[in-house]
């Protein structure tokens, strides 16, 4: 998909065919944490290196109301307009999720990786791996380091793969080529009370919530147009949603990136900022790495939550969000979260009552902004 | 072990060892392989996988120590034993706010990484109700960013283990104690050329060939068949056997080793032969793995079934 996104096909919005008036079943109650859980453990366990993110958004797609008239963008994002018109309202939540890809295959057989997103590269080193190509995952092994020693350093270096052919020529005879991504298996699993763990939570959860949201949305009684978006490798510098950027230019009053808020709700964070519990609810993250909202959206998001009794949080945390790429067309981001443990380790946790709370948000804000 | 039945019911194993990984590739062979890898048998917490061991072998029985021993045939006695358990935690303290802390069990880690391996990692917590999964907490990369990092390894003593509780009183309702046995969530990769790669795969890849040759009738003299606890404790399940079912004219120590695939290894140990002088004179016979000691400890299929013939002719031809 790399290289093919800057074709600019116009915009957008036109292509993804809006829906405004047209027969389609009754709009569900509030999601329940099942339904929440059904939503982002199938998405969770989908796999999509940033720029192989098919399998995502094929997964999204199942999952939308009937009433959706989903289209894919040149860069691969995957939209759903609601409402009549160009839309005013952008969420936009990104499919990828960090991994690896190939940049050499050695003689033995054994694969030299590139990291795609941030991480800490200790968390693979040793740990089973899978090689998407394309058409299938094939099964591998992470790579220890070739001596460990007494004392040795935390960080292992460079990662490396093995498919266990031995060889060049074994591992090609699998259709193992350069460019191909990797990841760690992984899987939903259900902690104590309502909490969760998985990989790829970030931004799985944010995808979800768009789901939620919109199986509760009548386009036809929507006063503008909403735009949800799921985009495509926002780990290797928001670059999908670059293209919605440029896409709509000028043309919303506001975007709002459903990502992550990463938490420092851990006994091994420093408490000075992020501190947003777990469980209380989603979060307006306010300041991060890329954006600062404005002091009247906060204060809207924060009334909107009250007026619809949805806990809710506001913190400042660290990261980009996709929102913050509408900056250059005076675009204003409002970025919501929630609180993610953990971050970009196979071991993320969540809550899902604050799953159910960001797309009750994400509803309320739809519907009344 | 009031979770003992519930261990190895193979539904709960896909549940609970089984990442939706493994879904997306070819399905694997159920092997014994498999399922002795996906056991977890923390030393000194052997019992409920010894408990499934001894199902498979008409005739075993347990011994004062809880090894399961398989004791046929009369006259000079051969042993033949498979150290079962692995070094894992158990929950060493419960943190007002919900967390677990661990201390390490096993005479001493395999290596500096062993602990490190577990950092962000998903856990089995083996409660008193059930087992849970639960995780070893990390820093978040995102918050790690411009801040000091020092490069030293994790430790146990930096790990905190979250299974979802807020608060100490939702860790004990969940069934959850001080000394509950913790261990890594067991993957079984089947991967390459007939290879298999998991956590302690070598070690439960030779206790599995053992189990598959106990099916052969002894020849001659007396064998017995034993998987041991607490190999990684002082050889405590070993020197009972030895002192409790010995003297035996020789002992046969099936285990696993770093080293090359192709050849099985084998070595007369005259250490353990005077320390522990009821087992005879001893012989290691060792599965060569690579990755030694790492999650994805890996084993070749073909070492596996040549190790599994060598010790069915060892049993079938015990004199």
């Amino acid at each position: 998909m790399r290289g093919t996104w800057c074709v600019v096909l116009g915009s957008s919005w036109l292509l993804a065919g809006p829906v405004t008036a047209q027969a389609r079943p009754a709009v569900p109650a509030a999601p329940t944490v099942a339904e929440a859980e059904q939503v982002v453990s199938r998405l969770v366990e989908s796999y999509g290196v940033s720029g192989m993110e098919a399998p995502v958004r094929d997964a999204v797609r199942t999952m939308l109301p009937s009433w959706a008239r989903p289209t894919v963008d040149g860069a691969g994002n995957l939209w759903v307009v609601a409402g009549r018109g160009a839309p005013k309202v952008v969420f936009i939540a990104h499919l990828d999720e960090i991994g690896f890809d190939v940049t050499a295959i050695r003689d033995d057989g054994t694969l030299d990786l590139r990291p795609r997103g941030g991480f800490i590269p200790s968390l693979y080193e040793a740990q089973p791996a899978l090689v998407h190509t394309g058409s299938s995952s094939l099964p591998a092994v992470f790579l220890p380091r070739d001596s460990i020693g007494r004392t040795p350093t935390r960080s292992p270096g460079a990662i490396r793969a093995d498919p266990g052919t031995g060889s060049r020529a074994g591992t090609e005879a699998l259709g193992i080529k350069l460019g191909m991504t990797l990841t760690m298996p992984k899987s939903y699993a259900r902690l104590v009370g309502t909490r969760a763990t998985g990989r790829s939570f970030d931004d799985r959860v944010g995808s979800a919530a768009l789901i939620l949201a919109l199986r509760r949305i009548d386009p036809s009684k929507l006063t503008h147009a909403v735009a949800f978006v799921w985009s495509t490798r926002e780990e290797v510098g928001l670059e999908g949603a670059r293209f919605v950027a440029d896409s709509l230019k000028d043309g919303p009053t506001v975007v709002l990136a459903i990502d992550t808020f990463v938490s420092a709700d851990s006994p091994l964070e420093l408490p000075t900022f992020a501190l947003a519990p777990v469980g209380r609810g989603p979060v307006a993250r306010a300041v991060d790495n890329s954006s600062v909202t404005p002091s009247r959206l906060v204060d809207s998001l924060v009334a909107l939550a009250r007026s619809k009794g949805i806990p809710f949080q506001v913190g400042a945390t660290n990261g980009g969000n996709d929102g913050s790429t509408f900056a250059a067309y005076g675009v204003p981001d409002a970025p919501i979260g929630w609180p993610l443990r953990y971050s970009h380790s196979p071991a993320e946790v969540i809550d899902l009552k604050d799953l159910v709370g960001l797309a009750r948000m994400v509803e309320a804000v739809a519907k009344s902004w | 072990m009031r979770w003992s039945a519930l261990l190895f019911t193979p539904s709960l194993i896909v549940v609970l060892a089984t990442p939706a990984a493994a879904q997306v590739v070819a399905a694997a062979p159920t092997l014994l392989v498999d399922r002795f890898i996906r056991m977890t048998a923390v030393t000194g917490f052997e019992q409920a996988a010894l408990d499934s061991v001894q199902r498979l072998l008409p005739g075993a029985r347990r011994d004062r120590a809880g090894n399961v021993v398989l004791d046929r045939g009369t006259g000079p006695a051969t042993l033949i034993a498979c150290p079962f358990d692995e070094v894992g935690y158990v929950v060493g303290g419960i943190r007002a706010d919900g967390w677990l802390t661990l201390r390490r069990v096993g005479a001493r880690a395999p290596h500096a990484l062993w602990d490190q391996y577990h950092e962000g990692q998903r856990v089995t917590v083996w409660g008193r109700k059930r087992p849970l999964s639960a995780v070893v907490g990390v820093r978040s990369t995102h918050l790690t960013r411009g801040r000091s990092q020092g490069d030293t390894p994790f430790t146990v003593d930096d790990a905190v283990v979250d299974i979802g509780a807020a608060d100490a009183a939702q860790v004990r309702a969940a069934g959850v104690a001080l000394l509950d046995p913790v261990a890594m969530l067991k993957q079984v990769t089947h991967y390459g050329n007939e290879l298999v790669a998991g956590p302690w795969a070598g070690r439960r890849s030779a206790c599995a060939a053992l189990a598959e040759a106990a099916k052969a009738t002894p020849g001659s003299g007396r064998v017995v068949v034993a998987f041991l606890v607490e190999q990684e404790m002082g050889q405590r399940g070993l020197r009972t056997l030895a002192n409790i079912a010995g003297p035996f004219e020789r002992t046969i120590f099936v285990d696993h080793a770093m080293g090359p695939a192709g050849t099985l290894i084998e070595r007369t140990d005259t250490t353990v032969a005077r320390t522990l002088p009821g087992l005879g004179a001893v012989t290691r016979v060792l599965l060569p793995v690579r990755n030694l000691a790492t999650p994805v400890e890996t084993v070749s299929m073909e070492d596996y079934e040549a190790l599994r013939a060598r010790l069915g002719a060892m049993i079938g031809g015990a004199r």
